[in-house]
């Protein structure tokens, strides 16, 4: 028999029903009088793997003068019986009038005619058979049905551009699931995400529940944007979970997807290999999984496997048609194709049956087969191993290499131990090989500092002319601060520098103190390191060794930084008090006096420093200048500079809180500071100096002044001068979100761990000198000696001494001179000594000892 | 039956409820007034979602596997939302969605960019749709220009110009720095026009780069890694790639001055030292050592690991004559090579997009290619024989030739870029090296060593006249040629030192008339050379040819100073395991052979006038 396009193809338990409407084979009959609808039922052979007929029936159809079409099929419930059956939709048009036919099919193949009606239309879009049997369709952006127990033409209230769907939904019969223009409620929020889906692409779905001609929600069944998009939809299951309905569906879009919907969202995603597909049928297959069979337009197929996410399974080409039933007889569904083909017509000759697990059942004659199946898969297998393999690998080389460290560490120990017993056994040391100094002299400090030694200090003992330089007076917010530049000279011989107010008036009432806080800030006037320009001047040979007894150094206030940095060593003294006690008198005049503690000669003995209070001078406040903000600090900003004059910075700097953080960045360099700084934060550098940036950022961080030096590319100390704890924790929040994540941030309490370092060797360099001295002491008097033995001074002393230590014949030296010292020391031990002698001697070790412990403190704190 | 079959398709298919997701709106009478789910607002969170868990896990360990995993479920969102129509609305989250799966998708490769980003044009293609407008058969530069200059939305300003910064990304890993340049161009002019001018001196690349301002970064839209971090590695990477260039093309000053730039700029240790190392290079190639060694040394503090700076400190200290040092550089560098093993794949990347990734040129990679040990081992033997050092070279040579017993294949680099001469010349320099230490029974065996597997290789004749004849059009052909003119230089001069030996030797055998003879021939291969002229007179003087012997002396000692300083510059130096031959090969006596000859004339003189 002759397979035609007319023919339609319907699975039903497993059978093929094969519908066929031809001529009747009896020429004698009147030509074009009656047609014949015939019915053949199939069934899978799995012994020969073929398809038999199993029975088969006709029905004829009157068709004069008509011309007689089959439209669709299905199987859909009768309501009579509750039983599904197989039903035909057929047409019949007689010049104008066209009239539709159902038959329904009984298992016995005699067709029933169900119920007819007529149009003066073509029914052409979404026809559908449903329960009933029922048909409905779509004609000019209207829904009509009608069912078989009316058998009349109803129509539904809406105006709809398709239907996508038509099947039960739990508890409400049959839904139409159609889209049409979105009607939008005219609240609708127009800003952020809180769009609706309907505002932005213009359409909606709506499901019509055809029994009780109610509407529902179309976002239980998918977002309204995929109305957009959606051609054909499977609702695979519905349910009622507390009166909510739940539905899971899969739909098939003009953008070439499949998407997998649960309780109306998007839970999977998956591109089509071809276009335009048509519709979409799930199966459930023996290994439990769902698979979709997907028919596109142009006769292509392809099978979408869900298991973690939608993966397109299989693909064919030259397809007829998909069905999914149970064809072998096994309890699961598979997919049937069947495939076009011109040279076989014999029907269901070339035909395939899977369910991409164990069942695959072909017809002999081969076809143009698939493309290789669950590349994907194996490709992720692939990868799965290929991830474990680098792990094992990470995991081999960190064991390896914390061997490797261990075993230096040993090495280090052992060649440490080594060299202890050499020294103890007075043997030279024979250093190993690769670490003499020729490459040692690699991993010196870069630092080039000025050098020091040539700065002699001045040997002031009494106070000179002119000590102060200046004495001024700021406004910041509600702090009035003074200012008293000391010149560095002055500052130098002296300690415990502070600064009190005295009112000049008299006010019998109130204590004419005024209370404030002294603080003495130093500002380097430094310039920011240049870029080193190519045409550089090549570096000599060897380095200066970095000098560590530069008094000066240490006692900077700020953290000292590597470039050149040009000293300007006026320190300031100021002293912060409240402004509004003092505003209360109208019109006040104060005496600035600075205490501070004189040194004699150049030792820290404090017994023999005096307390000296000096008159700076006097300040004169009125509510009036203050009004006119004749004191009130002044920042500007002038292109990439902040202006504002060195006393408007220094009485900033006075009332701000200080915290110092180190930060440290363990892989990667810190530029996201500075830039943070200067874009973010829209600082400025102060042009009087520029280590001092100013952040001008609008809100509560604004006058908050910063310092950032970094020591290495991978390690800085920024130095917070702020108003208040809140203005701190609001830089360190925006601060934490540009630097990279493996950056650690500490708060440094005392000063940099290396500052520390360097004064806690000088404190115990100058314990052990104190102590030894004293035992040298015979008649010199004390306080004047100080130093090492009878040389000049220790800091022509230490420098050859360091340089001693480098060579083996000075170590030797270095031992030798130990040894003298020793047998002195041993002479000396017969001395007698006064009382008030040894009485110095002991304060003076105590003291030495005192402050080198609190250095370890504050280190060990830090 | 029907009644089963029914039931069967109805307890279908969802093997996996969720039960955690929102019940869905129930019907009712009037729908619309319900809340809605939009499509926008979930994948928005969904975006969101993804950024918060990168967040927390880039501190931890395995950032590749979430960065895999990430990578996955952010295409699978941006597959969602392309499946639907573009949208205005929309867009700003897809193009971000789009921004960060690229970023991922680089995070979890851990390897250079390669190719063009197909996505970035999609995405390109998808912004032109919503405007209306198409550009399918435009080229991705074009798109750009195209998008940039006829895209005026303002809600898509800021996340196109950071994708912008993403396809900068991609250009630069491709070396198409014209292509950067005139994407950052538009970048500026578009939000800003007039804004970015080069002054003079200032790399034009970089200076856009740096006046590109970056979009602020909204809330509502978080990034995995802020546009701000890859304006900062863009300018890294664009100041370091245009260094080696200027470097390649031998433009030091500039070269340096990028580089430095580029040290100067945001980037991961390795890079540093990386940067470093090639700032070293560039300053030794300018004649400027200390400066190098500075670079190196900052290189090896930043990453002890980036031992080709150590290396290259070894080559510097040797250069500037400051043997030992060298030696110990070279000496701890066979350490570290034999204590590390090559550094592994980077562990975990705090950051998806990297300067490593985008910088990877020829000219960089044989800067920081790895020494391997044996070439360390050899160059160590070299300098220490150069230097005289024979007790230490012998030492090395032995150690570098039992290497070679252990498996030629897995001790030699095979490369071009090998520092290796061949190896005979390495058997050859370790017996002249044994026979400088006077293990001369050892030389001999070594050399019998050479002998033994190089005699099968060496053809009967040596046609190399005619070779150098034959018309060389192709510039192979001339090369061989040349370097066959260099290798017969060589064989000449093995030629002339065994014929003086061979002299010598009969000269102290008395066997004076062939010592003469050896000399002529050798005064034939190399004319007026200062030792076989002595010699030659030498044997005349013995033979009693005292007139003769008179004759030549005067005619080389009026010669020779020119020829002594000629002979030095020309061909390929001499070969290290000849030199201690040419010292053996000066004449030793030449004072006294001077002094004789000197008073023969002059009493040959008194005697003609009379």
């Amino acid at each position: 028999m002759l397979l035609g396009e007319q023919d339609q193809f319907l699975s039903y338990n497993g059978e093929i029903l094969v519908f066929q409407l031809s001529k009747p084979k009896h020429a004698e009959e009147a030509d074009d009088k009656t047609m014949n609808l015939s019915v053949r039922r199939m069934v899978f052979n799995r012994d020969t793997k073929l398809f038999v007929q199993k029975s088969s029936g006709a029905f004829s159809v009157e068709a004069s003068h008509s011309k007689i079409e089959m439209l669709s099929c299905s199987c859909t419930t009768d309501s009579r019986t509750g039983i599904i059956l197989p039903c035909v939709l057929m047409k019949k048009k007689k010049r104008n009038s066209i009239k539709y036919f159902l038959l329904l099919l009984h298992s016995s193949n005699q067709f029933e005619p169900s119920f007819y009606f007529k149009l003066d239309y073509e029914l052409k879009e979404d026809i559908r058979l449903f329960a009933g049997p029922s048909l409905l369709w779509r004609h000019d952006h209207k829904l009509f049905y009608i069912s078989s127990n009316t058998c009349v033409v109803q129509s539904a209230p809406v105006h709809l551009s398709c239907v996508v769907w038509t099947g039960e939904i739990v508890g409400e019969g049959t839904v139409v699931l159609g889209i049409r223009t979105a009607c939008l409620p005219e609240t609708e929020d127009p800003d952020g995400f809180s769009v609706s889906d309907r505002a932005i692409w213009g359409s909606e779905f709506f499901g019509y529940a055809i029994q009780s001609q109610k509407f529902l929600s179309g976002t239980c069944f998918m977002p309204h944007a995929y109305s957009r998009v959606v051609s054909s939809v499977h609702v695979c299951r519905s349910e009622r979970l507390r009166k909510q309905l739940r539905i899971s569906l899969v739909a098939i879009t003009h953008k070439n997807q499949l998407v997998w919907f649960q309780n109306g969202a998007p839970k999977g995603v998956c591109d089509l290999p071809y276009e335009q597909p048509r519709s979409v049928t799930p199966a459930l297959t023996s290994s439990r999984d769902l698979l979709f069979a997907v028919s596109f337009a142009s006769g292509n197929s392809c099978a979408v496997q869900r298991r973690d996410s939608l993966q397109v399974a299989s693909k064919w080409q030259k397809v007829k048609c998909v069905l999914v039933d149970d064809f072998i007889g096994s309890g699961s569904e598979q997919l049937l194709l069947l495939f076009k083909d011109d040279s076989n017509t014999d029907v269901l000759s070339t035909f395939k049956i899977t369910d991409l697990g164990e069942v695959d059942y072909a017809s002999s004659i081969t076809y143009k087969h698939d493309v290789p199946a669950a590349e994907g898969l194996q490709e992720n297998g692939l990868l799965t191993v290929r991830a474990l393999e680098t792990r094992l690998q990470a995991g081999w080389t960190s064991v390896r290499e914390l061997q490797q460290h261990l075993a230096l560490q040993k090495r280090v120990i052992l060649e440490s131990c080594r060299a202890l017993i050499d020294l103890v056994e007075e043997r030279p040391h024979i250093l190993p090989n690769s670490k003499e100094e020729g490459l040692v002299s690699l991993w010196d400090d870069e630092e080039n500092l000025p050098d020091s030694l040539s700065k002699e200090t001045p040997s002031a003992s009494e106070v000179p002319e002119h000590f102060t330089e200046e004495l001024w007076q700021r406004v910041v917010g509600d702090s009035l601060v003074v200012g008293v530049k000391l010149t560095e000279s002055f500052y130098l011989s002296l300690s415990d520098v502070s600064l009190s107010l005295v009112m000049d008036q008299d006010f019998s009432s109130i204590s004419p103190i005024i209370k404030c806080q002294s603080k003495i800030i130093k500002l380097n006037k430094a310039f920011s390191a240049l870029a080193v320009s190519p045409g550089q001047i090549e570096p000599p040979p060897k380095k200066m060794k970095l000098d560590l007894h530069g008094k000066n150094d240490l006692r900077k206030e700020f953290p000292k930084r590597s470039s050149r940095i040009q000293l300007d060593g006026a320190r300031t003294v100021a002293a912060v008090t409240s402004l509004s006690p003092l505003l209360a008198f109208h019109r006040v005049c104060c005496v600035v006096l600075l205490h501070a503690r004189k040194q004699n000669h150049q030792n820290d003995d404090l017994q023999h420093s005096k307390k000296i209070t000096v008159l700076c001078g006097k300040i004169l406040l009125s509510l009036e200048d203050i009004s006119n903000g004749r004191y009130s600090i002044k920042m500007l900003r002038d292109n990439s500079y902040c202006t504002g004059s060195m006393e408007d910075i220094l009485a900033v700097l006075a009332v701000s809180v200080r915290f110092s953080f180190q930060i440290v960045s363990c892989d990667c360099t810190l530029t996201p500071v500075s830039s943070w700084l200067l874009g973010e934060m829209e600082c400025t550098p102060f042009k009087e100096c520029q280590d001092n940036i100013f952040c001008h950022k609008a809100g509560n961080v604004h006058g908050t002044i910063f310092n950032w030096a970094l020591n290495n590319p991978f390690e800085g100390v920024l130095t917070i001068f702020c108003r208040n704890l809140t203005v701190l924790f609001q830089c360190l929040h925006s601060l934490t979100r540009v630097l990279p994540p493996s950056c650690s941030v500490k708060l440094l309490r005392s000063g940099s761990k290396a500052v520390l370092t360097e004064q806690l060797a000088l404190a115990l360099e100058k314990e052990v000198l104190t102590l030894k001295n004293s035992l040298f002491l015979k008649e010199t008097k004390a306080g004047n000696s100080l130093t090492w033995g009878d040389e000049s001074g220790k800091k022509n002393n230490n420098a050859p001494l360091a340089s001693l230590l480098d060579t083996e014949e000075g170590v030797q030296q270095f031992r030798k001179k130990l040894q003298k010292e020793r047998e002195e020391s041993v002479q000396s031990m017969n001395q007698t000594l006064n009382g008030a002698l040894y009485q110095k001697t002991a304060l003076k070790i105590a003291e030495a000892q005192l402050s080198s412990d609190m250095i370890v403190w504050r280190l060990a704190k830090s | 039956m029907a009644a089963a079959m029914k039931r069967r398709r109805g307890t279908d298919p969802d093997p996996d409820p969720d039960p955690d997701s929102d019940p869905g709106p129930g019907p009712g009478p009037e729908p619309e007034r319900e809340p809605e789910r939009g499509c926008l607002r979930a994948w928005a969170a969904q975006s969101r979602a993804v950024v918060g868990r990168w967040t927390t896990a880039r501190c931890g360990g395995e950032t590749r596997r979430v960065c895999r995993q990430l990578r996955d479920e952010l295409l699978e969102l941006l597959r969602s939302i392309r499946g639907l129509p573009v949208a205005l609305p929309a867009l700003p989250l897809e193009l971000t969605v789009l921004y960060n799966s690229l970023l991922f998708t680089v995070g979890a490769s851990d390897s250079v960019i390669k190719g063009e980003a197909e996505g970035i044009r999609q995405g390109l293609l998808r912004v032109l749709e919503a405007c209306g407008a198409c550009g399918q058969d435009l080229g991705t530069e074009e798109l750009w220009e195209k998008v940039l200059q006829e895209v005026t939305v303002e809600e898509l300003q800021a996340p196109l110009r950071r994708l912008g910064a993403l396809q900068a990304a991609w250009w630069l890993a491709a070396s198409q720095l014209a292509s950067v340049a005139g994407l950052f161009q538009l970048l500026s002019t578009a939000e800003d026009p007039g804004r970015a001018h080069c002054s003079e001196g200032q790399n034009k690349l970089l200076s856009l780069i740096k006046a590109w301002r970056v979009p602020p970064e909204g809330a509502s839209l978080p990034l995995v890694q802020s546009a701000k971090d890859l304006k900062e590695i863009l300018h890294t990477a664009a100041a370091f790639l245009q260094g080696l260039q200027e470097l390649e093309a031998g433009n030091f000053p500039t070269a340096l001055s990028l580089l430095q730039e580029a040290a100067g700029g945001f980037c991961s240790k390795n890079i540093l030292a990386q940067i470093h190392t090639c700032l070293g290079c560039c300053a030794q190639r300018m004649g400027k050592p200390q400066t190098a060694l500075q670079h190196l040394k900052q290189a090896l503090q930043v990453d002890f690991q980036c031992l080709p700076a150590l290396s290259h400190v070894a080559a510097v200290y040797h250069d500037l004559g400051e043997i030992d040092t060298g030696l110990q550089a070279l000496t701890l560098l066979y350490e570290a090579l034999g204590k590390s093993p090559p550094p592994a794949a980077s562990s975990a990347p705090h950051f998806l997009m990297q300067t490593e990734l985008l910088v990877h040129t020829p000219v960089l990679t044989s800067l920081l290619r790895r020494c391997h040990p044996s070439e360390v081992k050899y160059l160590l033997a070299q300098w220490c024989l150069q230097d005289g050092r024979v007790a230490d070279a012998v030492e090395h040579y032995l150690d570098f030739l039992s290497l070679l017993q252990e498996g030629l294949q897995q001790q030699v680099p095979l490369d071009s870029s090998s520092a290796l001469p061949r190896i005979p010349e390495v058997f050859l320099e370790a017996a002249s090296a044994l026979e400088q230490a006077g293990r001369h029974q050892d030389a001999i065996t070594v050399c019998e060593e050479v002998i033994s597997r190089t005699t099968d290789l060496i053809p009967r004749v040596l046609r190399v006249e005619e070779r150098l004849e034959q018309p060389e059009s192709s510039l192979p052909g001339a090369e061989l040629a040349e370097n066959l003119q260099a290798e017969v230089e060589v064989l000449q001069k093995i030629r002339f030192l065994s014929l003086i030996g061979r002299g010598t030797q009969f000269l102290e055998m008395g066997r004076n008339k062939e010592a003469l003879l050896d000399f002529q021939h050798s005064l034939q291969i190399s004319p007026g050379d200062p030792a076989a002229a002595s010699y030659l007179v030498q044997a005349l003087w013995e033979l009693n040819r005292k007139q003769e012997a008179a004759a030549q002396w005067q005619k080389f000692s009026q010669s020779c100073p020119a020829e002594d300083g000629q002979q030095q510059g020309q061909g390929r130096p001499l070969p290290l395991y000849l030199v201690s031959c040419q010292e053996q090969a000066v004449f030793p006596h030449s004072e006294t052979l001077a002094r004789s000859i000197q008073d023969y004339l002059r009493a040959a003189a008194q005697d003609t006038p009379r």
